[in-house]
């Protein structure tokens, strides 16, 4: 044998992955394995017909009342009839489109995060996230933009748990960037303020941090100003989230060796440039998991604001539940919630596995060229 | 009569109450390369970290091309624009390429435009014989690439004085000559550079002074020849034959 052919020499048969070979490698298993195996397919046969025929074969589908639907199966058109109110809130009418455009935005921009790589599209990502806050209260408001006003009393359902949602994480990512910085500065006095605020942030239940800010904040404002209930709780939220933010970005600055800021400092950056070309940068990619992690809480936890009188997409269908034409669908509301809430913390979690993905494969593909 | 590229004058330096630099004078004369050396603890990197002040000291000066430098962040910072450093372990930027490695220091730092500082970048890479590696990120080069790399990037700042702090001490054998290759062709060239090192041989051949520190202090400080021939003090003697063993 020449040296020439052992670098094409496979792996012996058995340690080959693959679906036959995982057949056969059925047959060896353990007989724990085995009874779990079975004990799993037992529990598909008996769960699995009744809730085929409850959810799909005897489901109605239209109906105008709870009256039309077949007892037997699932009454989705409870769903199907209330899902404008369940999506836009109170929107009028003739302006869910803005709504819709609201509801729409991070999405899109987490499918393109998700789609086929292209020149420049993390920066297009990040600014059309970057450019939300803003942009999104411009379109739901709609008065700034010559477009019929509608008040914040009228935003509601899934519109309001994405709007929440994003405005606060995008909002209290560089407040939480600020904050790691802080409880790591070298400053005494900024150090201890970081802290304490970040501790305090995140020590207090979120429902407590959104009673604070409704309550308490419109004392410490000027008398006379008035600020729409949402804008105080987006103010609660963007805090509590930026307090556990801080502490995601903390833990990415610590992973990074001393070596770095010191080869930075070496070379003539400033406490600023080298952050920002070389710490966090470096910084955010070995915590990407974490932020997620933080976004994905954050998005369910939007559903708080129930308690300062939003209605968010739980609480939309909550409400819904227990309209007299539709009385008795708490089963069917709550799946449709369940799907939902799973689909988008779902459609994360892909997209941080994603950024990992490309991350890992970047040098590689760099590699080539 | 020009200034000397650096001049230290009583340094002295404490790590609580550890005397880690003692009452330090130095002199490196423009073009000149130094080689630092001496047993592990003797301080002679923490007075390379002086000469760029990631180390702060307590008495004394440090005194650049004829201007003391001073301890405020800004007076560091200008400090560290002329004074190049490379590093035992590359602290190269995993997160950039080799070229954008090279690059991006001189367009932050030094305001280069993107073009001209990444066509100095290829230049710098071709100097140190990487040219074919520009677009390559640092997990994927070897130790002696990364170092090179490292040296490259360091020469984009256009440094006045270069300090290497034991630029070889991580390498595997094979690595260590190419290092060396790059290095020697610097002082050749007429770099002005502090070395810090066990490579003797490197030392020998090219420096032209050699400063051997003990205990935080300078013990010697002669041309390599004599320090080679005829070490004066007994502790000098010791090392020698352990090095070059």
């Amino acid at each position: 044998m020449t040296l020439s052919t052992i670098p094409s020499r496979l792996p012996p048969e058995a340690s080959r992955t693959g679906i036959s070979s995982g057949l056969r490698g059925m047959a060896s298993e353990s007989p724990v394995s085995l009874i779990l195996w079975l004990a799993l397919a037992l529990g598909a046969a008996w769960i699995l017909p009744g809730l085929v025929s409850w959810a799909l074969l005897d489901a109605t589908w239209v109906a105008e009342d709870r009256s039309g639907c077949d007892p037997s199966g699932a009454c989705w058109a409870f769903i199907v009839n209330r899902l404008p109110q369940f999506g836009f809130g109170f929107f009028p009418p003739q302006e869910r489109w803005r709504a819709a455009v609201a509801l729409a935005w991070p999405v899109v921009a987490l499918a393109i995060a998700l789609g086929p790589a292209f020149r420049g599209r993390s920066g297009l990502v990040a600014g059309a996230l970057a450019a939300y806050p803003v942009g999104a209260t411009l379109v739901l408001w709609g008065e700034p933009l010559g477009l019929p006003g509608v008040g914040t009393a009228q935003w509601g359902g899934m519109t309001m748990t994405v709007y929440v949602g994003t405005v606060a994480f995008v909002l209290a990512f560089p407040v939480g960037l600020v904050l790691a910085l802080g409880r790591r500065s070298s400053l005494p006095a900024l150090r201890v303020l970081s802290t304490v605020f970040i501790e305090v942030w995140r020590g207090l239940p979120l429902i407590a941090v959104l009673f604070i800010s409704v309550v308490m904040v419109p004392f410490l404002l000027p008398p006379g100003t008035e600020l729409p209930r949402l804008a105080l709780a987006l103010v609660g939220i963007t805090l509590y989230t930026s307090s556990y933010l801080a502490e995601v970005f903390r833990g990415g600055l610590q992973s990074l060796g001393k070596g770095q800021a010191e080869a930075a400092a070496a070379l003539g950056f400033t406490y600023w440039t080298a952050q920002g070309y070389i710490l966090i940068p470096q910084a955010i990619r070995a915590v990407i998991p974490g932020i997620l992690n933080t976004v994905v809480a954050l998005f369910k936890d939007t559903t708080y604001v129930l308690v300062v009188g939003l209605f968010d997409f739980l609480n939309i269908v909550n409400a819904a539940v227990a309209d007299p034409h539709w009385l008795g669908l708490a089963n069917e509301g709550y799946i449709f919630v369940g799907i939902v809430y799973w689909s988008f913390c779902f459609l994360l979690s892909r997209v941080s596995a994603r950024i990992e993905w490309d991350m890992a494969r970047g040098a590689a593909r760099e590699a080539r060229t | 009569m020009t200034a000397a590229a650096i001049n230290v004058v009583g340094l002295s330096k404490w790590f609580g109450d550890f005397l880690a630099l003692d009452d330090i004078a130095l002199t490196v004369p423009r073009g000149c390369s130094t080689v630092l050396c001496g047993p592990s603890g003797s301080g002679k990197s923490t007075l390379l970290r002086c000469l760029n002040g990631l180390e702060s000291w307590e008495e004394g000066e440090v005194v650049m091309s004829g201007r003391p430098v001073g301890h405020r962040p800004r007076d560091l910072v200008a400090l560290r624009r002329r004074v190049g450093m490379v590093f035992q372990d590359f602290n190269l930027f995993p997160h950039l390429d080799a070229l954008s490695n090279v690059a991006l220091p001189p367009r932050v730092n030094l305001g280069l435009a993107r073009a001209e500082a990444e066509a100095e970048a290829e230049m710098l890479l071709a100097q140190v014989g990487l040219a074919d590696f520009a677009r390559k990120y640092p997990a994927q080069l070897s130790g002696g690439q990364k170092q090179r790399v490292a040296i490259a990037r360091a020469l984009a700042m256009q440094p006045e004085v270069l300090l290497f702090d034991e630029p070889t001490s991580a390498l595997d054998p094979e690595s260590i000559g190419e290092v060396l290759d790059v290095m020697i062709s610097l002082a050749d060239a007429g770099r002005t550079m502090v070395v810090v090192t066990h490579e003797m041989g490197f030392a020998r051949r090219v420096c032209h002074e050699v400063v051997f520190m003990c205990a935080g202090r300078v013990a010697e400080c002669c041309p390599p020849e004599r320090f080679f021939a005829e070490p004066e003090t007994e502790r000098a003697r010791a090392f020698l034959a352990q090095v070059q063993y």
